[in-house]
């Protein structure tokens, strides 16, 4: 399959489209404001000396609400299309989605464990509180993905079949899990989870970036060194091993960043689907399955898809906001099924 | 008389100033978020304070005109600053925390009041929005005409009592949609609160909104049936619930007719001002033999 496009040329135009996307992101929102303030104020935020009279409410809009959100927008955006690619390479299947080794069913069963029970002991320390939701979506996501990876082993080979079934049949038992609890959750307790299964970038905070920060730069800094082992696993599995890489190490690390990238991502923002599954495959048909490109490009295109389904979900219903989940959803489905009827013709 | 008119009319002009140099240091754009928080500002006058307010304030129907915030739990941020309030009231479970803190940040007062349904919350919400409003006295007047209304009734439904020598009827409240899948109202609701204390005996023994099943419905054998359809109103919810449940038919309560309609809204965030009525409306249902009048509904001022 021929490439679209040239790597350098795709490289160029992602960089403007996520620069495009970073400065709508700054740029709009409910509260219009004018340019030239906008402006002002972020050279101000960056540190240049300009006369900041008039700038307060400005300079609050862009630095406390909007320049969090973007960054976690862009960081769950890239993190998230970064370890589709790796589940794609992983599962030699381009229809493959971290969803599968059961990170994001963990993650729920954790955030539903948290919501529900959280309200059951009612008295936690005020300072962990906050944190509780995160922390648990956090662990569940590892925990079963580290069950689905143990399960997937057998005689010190992982099985990739086998891991993709005992995904499937954890998923189902955290699902059953999460049902419990939504039954047991009373009517505030239940709206909540469901809110946070739809996921948000909304009230985005410093303090709770630092974390998601780490793991991001820790993924997009690793995955990119096993491109050249996720280029020789498409051939396929011995093909791979023939080929010197130590197949068994490359699996067991492309499943620990998933779990990691994709847990830290649910843990700050909620649930948000599709991105770690169209990203890595538009960027594909573009330019080619080489992982050498295909991983920055992906980091690229889906921190700005999510920052500008963000924008969608704040404006479409200001002053109220859509759960940004519903967006990547709207956007996600219909590419999906393009591609299974693309396939047939 | 002409001279009259224009008397009264400078009185009322003087007066409208004299609230307008007492408002100043006010608050004077909200943001009312919960259900009976923001029945409460409008019942004392501060309708036209209000520049938004979420979903769950239906009530009046006039505020579904304003902008809408969003769901309680789920506030944003800047959405809520691009109507420039001054104030966001709202109840214990207004949220996200970090967006609170945002907006207390850009200089917006937050004001979290109690939505528990007991009589001491709501004494401190109310005289809490009369302080903001600037209308204290009509706040207090409001809480004692609403617990002299809620003596009464407490009262009549004692009295039906003794004059009927008739013990409190077993009740159930269905929360339905469109009459499908009903949900009974068991402990710790506000469903719970309202039959308790309009003289029903809840039959629902477990807690929070939980579906029965059409043989526990019979089992429980219901005296009185109270349908909150959050879609339907009317004759058509009765029809709609006894149509997706046929098994009601054979409870006392359908056989006997006793379907009492109840406003779903209601239900939701804490202690309105519309609650005596809906109490006394309810309490006339339970015990339909006594004729005392203390109870009628009357229109809310």
């Amino acid at each position: 399959m021929n490439p679209l496009i040239k790597p350098r040329a795709l490289f160029v135009a992602l960089g403007l489209l996520l620069a495009l996307a970073l400065w709508l992101s700054l740029a709009l929102g409910p509260v219009s404001l004018p340019l030239a303030d906008t402006l002002r104020a972020a050279l101000r935020l960056l540190g240049l000396p300009l006369a900041g009279e008039g700038l307060a409410q400005t300079e609050l809009i862009l630095g406390q609400i909007r320049l969090p959100r973007t960054l976690l927008g862009l960081l769950v955006g890239a993190v998230l299309a970064l370890c589709g690619v790796a589940m794609q390479g992983l599962f030699r299947n381009p229809l493959a989605d971290p969803g599968l080794i059961g990170v994001s069913s963990g993650a729920a069963l954790g955030a539903a464990i948290a919501i529900v029970g959280g309200a059951a002991l009612g008295g936690l320390p005020p300072a962990f509180a906050p944190y509780l939701l995160s922390a648990c979506a956090f662990a569940g996501g590892l925990v079963v993905t580290s069950l689905v990876y143990r399960l997937g082993r057998r005689d010190g080979e992982t099985h990739v079949a086998t891991m993709l079934l005992a995904g499937i049949a954890l998923t189902a038992l955290a699902g059953a899990a999460i049902g419990l609890f939504t039954y047991l959750a009373d009517d505030a307790t239940l709206r909540t989870l469901t809110f946070w299964n739809l996921g948000s970038l909304n009230g985005a905070s410093y303090p709770r970036l630092w974390p998601l920060l780490l793991v991001t730069a820790a993924v997009a800094l690793w995955l990119p060194r096993r491109a050249k082992a996720l280029n020789a696993l498409l051939l396929g599995e011995s093909e791979a091993r023939h080929l010197g890489f130590a197949v068994e190490r490359i699996k067991a690390e492309l499943v620990f960043c998933t779990a990691l990238g994709v847990g830290a991502a649910v843990a700050a923002a909620g649930m948000i689907g599709f991105i770690g599954l169209v990203v890595p495959h538009l960027v594909r048909l573009l330019v080619g399955p080489d992982h050498r490109v295909l991983l920055p490009a992906s980091a690229l295109a889906g921190a700005s898809l999510l920052l500008l389904a963000d924008l969608a979900a704040r404006l479409v219903l200001a002053p109220a906001e859509l759960p940004i989940g519903i967006v990547t959803a709207l956007i996600g489905a219909p590419f999906f099924l393009y591609l299974l009827l693309r396939g047939r013709t | 008389m002409k001279r009259l008119k224009t008397l009264f009319a400078l009185g009322t002009g003087l007066l409208c100033c004299g609230w307008a140099v007492a408002d100043d240091a006010l608050p004077q754009r909200w943001i009312s978020s919960g259900g009976a928080l923001s029945e409460w500002v409008v019942l004392l006058g501060g309708e036209e304070r209000l520049v938004g307010v979420d979903s769950t304030s239906q009530h009046p129907p006039s505020l579904r005109e304003l902008p809408s915030v969003g769901y309680q739990r789920q506030l944003a941020a800047e959405g809520m600053l691009a109507l420039r309030p001054d104030l966001l009231l709202g109840s214990e479970e207004m949220g996200p925390p970090p967006v609170l803190e945002q907006l207390v940040r850009a200089g917006v007062q937050v004001e979290v009041l109690s939505s528990r349904a007991d009589l001491a919350s709501l004494q401190a919400s109310v005289l809490r929005i009369g302080e903001l409003l600037g209308r204290p006295q009509q706040a207090r007047a409001a809480l004692a005409d609403y617990r002299q209304r809620l003596q009464q009734q407490a009262q009549w439904v004692a009295q039906a009592q003794a004059q009927q020598e008739q013990e409190a009827p077993g009740v159930l409240l269905l929360l339905g949609h469109a009459g499908g899948n009903p949900l009974a109202g068991g402990r710790d609701t506000a469903a719970d609160w309202l039959i308790e204390q309009a003289g029903g005996r809840n039959l629902a023994q477990h807690t929070s909104y939980k579906a029965l099943s059409s043989e526990a419905l019979l089992a429980l054998d219901p005296q009185v049936l109270i349908i909150a359809d959050r879609s339907l109103s009317g004759e058509q919810a009765r029809e709609a619930l006894l149509r997706h449940n046929p098994a009601l038919a054979a409870t006392r309560a359908v056989r006997e007719g006793r379907l009492i309609l109840l406003d779903p809204t209601l239900l939701v965030g804490g202690l309105g001002p519309r609650l005596p009525d809906g109490l006394a409306a309810l309490s006339a249902a339970f015990y339909p033999a006594s004729h005392s009048t203390l109870a009628q509904a009357r229109p809310t001022p």
